[in-house]
């Protein structure tokens, strides 16, 4: 079994040298490991995410994925081992797939010639009750509701039993009841089946429960705060401006500072950083 | 008459090319629509004309030259928009001009003789010759095997390109190689419909089918069913009045398209009635 770091990135930069993107980001993570990025609008979020899935060039820096320097000739081979769930645009699928062929295409052999069946259907099966959408199995795609696609769309990141998921704000489309269990499956993920999950998103409170790291970006990584630890309030004021209001939150945020009080209420640490 | 059409020599000669093609451009057609590339068939259609304008002046073999030309022209529409920040709609109208103008230029030039320029337009089934025919064939053949190899991987793109680049999917290669046997498609469709006509050939069959379709399978299967109707209602009809076959079997397609189209817009009423009754 490698041992290695899923993911390391050392000196990644992105972007014109007087606008950078992304500055110097050094990064690590290992198997089981699951770690929440925030940070503000245009904090290079998604451009952090697609460098590590492979979907743009730093201008600077070393990827290291799973233990192995990613480059042009290997890099189709390293990503059948990631999942990938990117930032919703089309609202309005087009294509008549069932769900069961949506979820296929997530399957590393789905390449393979017509004349080759997709024997994997147990596979398939499971990926949708993870989600909890096996009763739809046979539904048209087109026919579903914008939360009910995008768990169809986490299925299919699933369903390779990938040892990479990277996902950018997977929760958008769904309800408070939807958010948690899916964070309490892609928690179970990391824990049974040592999955390193990396994802984008806003609400630090819905997530606190169930990451294991919070990384604060906003061009470079100010902070990367693990369970149990406070992110100072110069970081967040580093990230999103001098004017931030800092609010309340209970004992089990990653990330707060530490209270006179302690309140039973969650802070909302990106909206925070919006009110400025 | 219809004894009279299968005893035709003539039509039966230029019954099996017409099948194939539209068995071949049917099944294409399903990507085009999937891909939104009905543009890129009006670009490279028209653009063919350049190649066949080249084959005439310097007295090269007709469809090769042409189908080089085609497979070029869609591979330039293809790699334009991402290295030159040019839209794909605009590339296609530049090429589209550019090659036809050139291709005017040089028919116009060629001995009158040479050039059959209504079949260039309008197409003409009925006088391909034997190596024509195995031209086609060999084309068609090349088509098919590429669409039984790459058709999910062309799927998965077309529904999210960026999940499947990400799962490690060779994007960028898959897509050239799609262009490039749309353009070979067009080749093959312009012998029967023309440079005018193919887009209707190309586009019609998926788009007949997309509304009953309930996967991408069950569209291709739905569009080949159609095409293959249309071709022979078309070559049938051409053969009692005397009409172009080429056109005639665009009307066949157009008229079938026209009737799906109907009867999923009564279906849509049927089904609204039954969960809203008044």
């Amino acid at each position: 079994m490698n041992k290695a770091p899923v993911i390391e990135l050392s000196h990644v930069s992105f972007g014109p040298k007087h606008a950078p993107i992304l500055k110097d980001i050094h990064l690590t993570l290992n198997a089981g490991h699951f770690m929440a990025i925030v940070g503000p609008n245009a904090a290079g979020k998604s451009t952090l995410i697609s460098i590590i899935a492979g979907l743009i060039t730093p201008a600077h820096g070393h990827i290291d994925l799973f233990g192995q320097c990613m480059n042009r000739f290997n890099k189709n081979r390293i990503r059948k081992h990631i999942g990938f769930l990117h930032q919703l645009h089309d609202h309005e699928p087009r294509l008549p797939m069932r769900v069961d062929e949506v979820v296929a295409m997530g399957l590393a052999e789905y390449a393979s010639p017509l004349w080759k069946p997709l024997g994997n259907r147990q596979a398939i099966e499971d990926a949708l009750r993870h989600v909890d959408m096996l009763e739809h199995i046979h539904r048209d795609f087109r026919q579903l509701s914008g939360g009910q696609r995008q768990r169809v769309r986490l299925a299919r990141a699933l369903v390779r039993k990938p040892r990479l998921l990277i996902l950018d704000e997977p929760a958008a489309a769904l309800d408070s009841k939807q958010q948690e269990a899916l964070y309490r499956q892609l928690r179970n993920l990391c824990d049974t089946q040592g999955t390193a999950i990396i994802m984008v998103e806003h609400d630090i409170a819905a997530i606190s429960d169930y990451v294991d790291s919070v990384a604060c970006l906003n061009q470079r990584i100010h902070h990367h705060a693990m369970r149990g630890e406070s992110i100072p309030d110069e970081v967040w004021q580093a990230m999103y401006g001098e004017h931030i209001n800092i609010m309340a939150h209970d004992k089990g945020c990653i990330g707060c500072h530490e209270p006179p009080k302690t309140t039973h209420s969650h802070a909302r640490h990106s909206e925070r950083g919006e009110s400025h | 008459m219809i004894a009279d059409f299968f005893h035709s020599t003539v039509m039966m000669g230029a019954l099996m090319p017409a099948l194939l093609i539209g068995f071949v451009a049917s099944s294409i057609s399903c990507m085009i629509l999937a891909h939104r590339l009905s543009f890129l068939t009006v670009g490279v259609s028209h653009a063919s004309l350049a190649g066949l304008g080249i084959a005439v002046t310097l007295s090269l073999p007709l469809l090769p030259t042409a189908t080089v030309v085609a497979v070029l022209v869609a591979l330039l529409l293809a790699s334009m928009p991402k290295t030159e920040g040019i839209s794909e709609d605009s590339g296609t109208g530049i090429l589209f001009a550019g090659s036809m103008a050139l291709g005017i230029v040089l028919l116009a030039k060629a001995n009158s003789q040479d050039v059959d320029m209504l079949g260039l337009l309008f197409g003409n089934i009925l006088t391909t010759s034997p190596q024509e025919h195995l031209w086609l064939l060999f084309i068609g053949t090349i088509i098919m095997i590429s669409l039984i190899l790459y058709a999910r991987s062309w799927w998965s793109i077309a529904f999210d390109a960026v999940t499947a680049q990400a799962g490690g999917m060779p994007v960028a290669f898959l897509r050239l190689m799609l262009y490039a046997i749309v353009g070979l498609t067009v080749i093959l469709c312009v012998k029967l419909a023309g440079i005018v006509l193919t887009t209707g050939l190309l586009i019609l069959p998926a788009a007949t089918a997309w509304f009953w379709g309930r996967s991408m399978l069950h569209i291709w299967l739905l569009s080949v069913i159609g095409s293959l109707t249309a071709t022979m209602l078309g070559m049938m009809i051409s053969y009692a009045y005397d009409w172009p076959s080429g056109a005639t079997i665009v009307l066949s397609l157009c008229i079938l398209f026209l009737i799906s189209w109907s009867l999923s817009w009564l279906n849509q009423r049927v089904k609204i009635a039954k969960h809203h009754p008044l």
